[in-house]
C-alpha cells in the first residue's frame, strides 16, 4: 500500500491549507445557516372583518340566519342608512364591507329566482374575498335545498342551514408537526455543504495528482515492478478515503446542529443524497487533478468550479429565483441535481412513490454524473500512457 | 548476459535519436556510457526501460525481452534518474521507504534494507529532513539511494552526478564502485569522461544515437594515433616558429595558447629532445614543461573530430 500511504502523507503535507478551507467553511456554513429565518407559514390565526348589514327587505328568517351567520365570522357594525355616513365609514375603515339586502330578496330565492345582493367595499382589501365566500357559501346552500326541497318552509331552511353550516371539518397540518425549522435549515446547510466539498476535494485530490503526475515521478514509478492498475487502485482507494472522511467531518456538524432531525427519513435521506454528491464530486476532483498543471491553476480551478457551479445551482441563491436559461445550463452540473434533491428532501412532508421517485431520479443522475466522469479520466489517463 | 540489445531504433519525427544501437553487458562489469549532450544515452536508458516505445531492434535483459509489462525484470533493476525524482512530501526515510516498498513487500526486509541504503549514501543524519531542506549534493545521493535500497543486480545510473559539488561527486563515485564490489553489474551515463574512466571497466562511445567507440580505457586510447600530449610555458613566445614545430618528425599538433605551447605526437614516440632542440635554436626560454597521456576527449575528437563537451 505505498501509494496509498504516500497519498495520505501528501494530503498531511497539505492539511495547513485544506483545514483553513474547512473551517472557513464550516463556519460560514455555521453562521449563514443560523441567520436563515425560514417563512413563518405554519400558523394561522382567524381575523373578523367589520361589516355593516342593511337590510331592505321583510325581516325574513331567511335574512336574519345570514346575519347571524355572518355574525359568527364578522363584527357587525350597526350604521344608520345614510350614503355619505356609509361612505366615511369605509373611509376611514370603520367597515371594509357593506352588505345591502335588496327589498324583495327572500321572495326572490323561496322561488328560485337569481338576485343580486349589493356590496360596497374597501378597494383591493382581501376581507372582501373572505366575506364573498361565506355569503356564497350560505346561499349557494340555500338554493341548494331550494331546488331540491322545494316543500320546505322557511323556518325549516333556516334551521337546516344553521345544521349545516355549523358543521366544521377537523384539519391536522401535518407539516407544522414535521416541516420543522430544522427542515429548512438543514437543506440550506447540505446546499452549502456542496461548494465546501466542491472545494476541499479539488485542493485535497490535486495536490496530490500534481505529485504523482510529475514526469520524473511518474517515470520512476513505471520503473518499478508495480503494476500500473495495482498503483491505480491504491490511488483511487486513496482518493474514496478522502472524500468519505471529508463528507464524514462535513455531515458531523449536522447531527451536532440538528440533532434527531438527522435520523428521521428527511435527514437519512439528505445524508444519503450529500454522500452521492461526494462521490459525484470526488470524481470531478480526479479529472481536474489530471489536467492542472500547477498549484496556481489548482486553486483558481477550485475556487471558480466550486463557486461557479454553486451559483449557477442554486446553492446561495434558490433555484425559484434563477432563470429558465440559468438552470437549462446549470442541468447540466451535479449539483443542481444535488440542490434540487435537497430541496425536495426538505419540503416532503411524507414520502410517497412520487416523491421517492423524483429524489432518487436526481441522486441517480449525480451518479451518473460521477461514473461518465470517472470514465473520461480513466480513457485520459490511458490515452496519455499510449501516447507517453 | 545482463543486457543485450540489438539494432535500436528509435525515431523523433525526422530526427533519428537511435540509430541502430547495440551494447551488451556483461554481469559484474560497470560500463560508462560516454558522450555528449543529446548524443542518446538518456533515450537508450529510457528505451532498456521500458519507458520510450522504439521503432525497430531488441532488448533483452537477463536473457529475457524487456517490455512495459516484464515486472519479474523490473524487481531486479535499479534505476537512478537523471533528474531527481523524489517526493517533497516524503522525508528522506519515507522517500526510501516508498521506492524500496514498491519491490520488497515485507515490512521487517525493507526496515533493515531502507537503513542500509541511508547508511550507504551517508544520510543518516538527514533522515528525518524532507528533500527541500537538502543541499544538491544529498539530494543526488538521496535520489541514488532511492534507486538501490531493494539491492537490484542491475543499477542504471543516467547522469547522477550533474550539478553536484566535487566533494559529494566523489562519495557518489565511491559508493557505485562500492556497489560493484558487491555484486552489482552498473551502467553508468556521463557526459564527464574523468567519471567514467575513475570507475568504468569498460566504456561505450556514444555520438548522435550510435556507440562508435567501446573497449577498456586502456583500449580505447590505443585505437587512436596519437599519444601524450606535451605542455611548455614558454616565457618569451614572441618569435616562436610553430610552423618548424609542425614540421618535426611525428608531430600530430602544435598550438599555441598565449605562453603556453601544447603538443600532441603520435603514440609511443619521444618528441621532447628535438622539441627542445628547436626551442633553443630559436632562443626561447622554457618555464616549465609536462606531459599528460591522451584522454578519452581525444579518442572523441579523433574519431568525431569534434570535443566531447561540444
Amino acid at each position: 500500500m505505498q501509494v496509498y500511504k504516500a497519498f495520505f502523507r501528501i494530503i498531511q503535507k497539505n492539511r495547513g491549507q485544506i483545514l483553513i478551507y474547512l473551517v472557513v467553511f464550516m463556519v460560514l456554513a455555521l453562521l449563514l445557516t443560523n441567520a436563515y429565518n425560514p417563512p413563518q407559514d405554519t400558523d394561522f390565526t382567524k381575523t373578523r372583518v367589520n361589516i355593516a348589514f342593511i337590510n331592505e327587505d321583510d325581516d325574513s328568517q331567511l335574512v336574519a340566519g345570514l346575519k347571524n351567520y355572518l355574525g359568527e365570522y364578522a363584527n357587525l357594525v350597526d350604521l344608520p342608512d345614510d350614503s355619505q355616513k356609509l361612505q366615511d365609514a369605509l373611509f376611514f375603515r370603520q367597515v371594509e364591507y357593506i352588505l345591502r339586502v335588496p327589498e324583495g330578496f327572500t321572495a326572490a330565492m323561496l322561488n328560485g329566482q337569481d338576485i343580486q345582493l349589493e356590496k360596497t367595499i374597501v378597494p383591493d382589501s382581501p376581507s372582501n374575498i373572505y366575506i364573498d365566500l361565506l355569503i356564497n357559501k350560505y346561499l349557494n346552500t340555500a338554493k341548494t335545498y331550494v331546488t331540491y326541497l322545494p316543500e320546505l318552509t322557511q323556518t325549516e331552511l333556516v334551521s337546516y342551514l344553521k345544521t349545516d353550516l355549523t358543521k366544521e371539518t377537523e384539519v391536522t397540518v401535518i407539516s407544522s408537526d414535521r416541516h420543522s425549522d430544522n427542515a429548512e435549515k438543514s437543506s440550506y446547510y447540505f446546499n452549502y455543504l456542496s461548494y465546501s466539498l466542491f472545494a476541499i476535494l479539488i485542493l485535497g485530490v490535486c495536490s496530490v495528482m500534481l505529485v504523482f503526475n510529475d514526469t520524473d515521478l511518474k517515470r520512476r514509478n513505471l520503473c518499478s515492478p508495480m503494476r500500473a492498475a495495482t498503483m491505480n487502485v491504491q490511488m483511487i482507494f486513496g482518493n474514496i478515503s478522502y472524500a468519505v472522511l471529508t463528507w464524514l467531518v462535513l455531515i458531523a456538524a449536522s447531527f451536532v446542529m440538528y440533532g434527531s432531525y438527522m435520523f428521521t427519513t428527511n435527514g437519512l435521506l439528505l445524508l444519503l443524497n450529500s454522500f452521492v454528491f461526494t462521490l459525484a464530486a470526488l470524481s470531478i476532483s480526479y479529472l481536474i487533478g489530471n489536467l492542472v498543471k500547477s498549484r496556481g491553476a489548482m486553486s483558481a480551478v477550485a475556487n471558480v468550479f466550486a463557486l461557479g457551479t454553486s451559483f449557477l445551482s442554486g446553492v446561495f441563491v434558490p433555484q425559484e429565483l434563477l432563470g429558465p436559461n440559468v438552470l437549462m445550463i446549470a442541468s447540466f452540473t451535479p449539483t443542481y441535481w444535488y440542490v434540487k434533491a435537497n430541496n425536495e428532501i426538505a419540503n416532503a412532508v411524507s414520502f410517497n412513490a412520487d416523491t421517492l421517485q423524483s429524489i432518487f431520479t436526481s441522486m441517480v443522475l449525480v451518479l451518473a454524473f460521477g461514473i461518465a466522469v470517472l470514465g473520461v479520466t480513466l480513457v485520459l489517463i490511458k490515452q496519455r500512457r499510449v501516447e507517453g | 548476459m545482463v543486457i543485450n540489445v540489438k539494432n535500436l531504433v528509435k525515431r523523433y519525427g525526422d530526427l533519428i535519436a537511435l540509430d541502430h544501437f547495440n551494447l551488451e553487458v556483461q554481469e559484474g562489469e560497470v560500463l560508462g556510457l560516454l558522450g555528449p549532450n543529446g548524443s542518446g544515452k538518456t533515450t537508450a536508458i529510457n528505451c532498456i526501460l521500458s519507458l520510450l516505445k522504439y521503432d525497430k531492434g531488441t532488448i533483452d535483459i537477463f536473457d529475457q525481452p524487456m517490455t512495459p509489462d516484464a515486472y519479474h525484470l523490473k524487481r531486479d533493476i535499479g534505476i537512478v534518474m537523471q533528474n531527481v525524482a523524489v517526493f517533497n512530501e516524503l522525508t528522506v526515510y519515507e522517500n526510501i521507504d516508498y521506492f524500496c516498498g514498491l519491490y520488497i513487500s515485507d515490512k521487517q526486509t525493507r526496515k533493515k534494507l531502507v537503513a542500509e541504503a541511508i547508511d550507504f549514501v551517508g544520510l543518516n543524519d538527514f533522515s528525518k529532513f524532507y528533500p527541500k531542506k537538502l543541499s544538491g549534493g544529498l539530494l543526488r545521493r538521496l535520489n541514488i539511494a532511492c534507486g538501490i535500497a531493494h539491492q537490484p543486480k542491475l543499477i542504471i545510473l543516467d547522469e547522477p552526478t550533474v550539478a553536484v559539488d566535487p566533494q559529494s561527486r566523489n562519495n557518489i563515485l565511491e559508493g557505485i564502485q562500492k556497489l560493484n564490489q558487491q555484486g552489482a553489474t552498473i551502467i553508468y551515463t556521463s557526459h564527464y569522461m574523468e567519471e567514467v574512466e575513475q570507475i568504468a571497466s569498460r566504456i561505450a562511445i556514444m555520438d548522435k544515437g550510435k556507440i562508435i567507440a567501446m573497449g577498456t580505457n586502456e583500449e580505447l586510447k590505443k585505437m587512436i594515433k596519437s599519444g601524450e600530449h606535451i605542455n611548455l610555458e614558454l616565457l618569451n613566445p614572441g618569435d616562436l616558429d610553430l610552423a618548424g614545430i609542425n614540421a618535426l618528425p611525428h608531430i600530430i599538433s602544435a598550438e599555441r595558447r598565449d605562453h603556453q605551447l601544447v603538443i600532441k605526437s603520435e603514440r609511443g614516440k619521444n618528441n621532447l629532445i628535438p622539441i627542445l632542440d628547436h626551442l633553443k635554436d630559436q632562443q626561447i626560454a622554457i618555464g616549465k614543461i609536462y606531459s599528460e597521456p591522451p584522454t578519452l576527449n581525444d579518442v572523441f575528437l579523433e574519431i568525431t573530430g569534434k570535443e566531447l563537451r561540444d
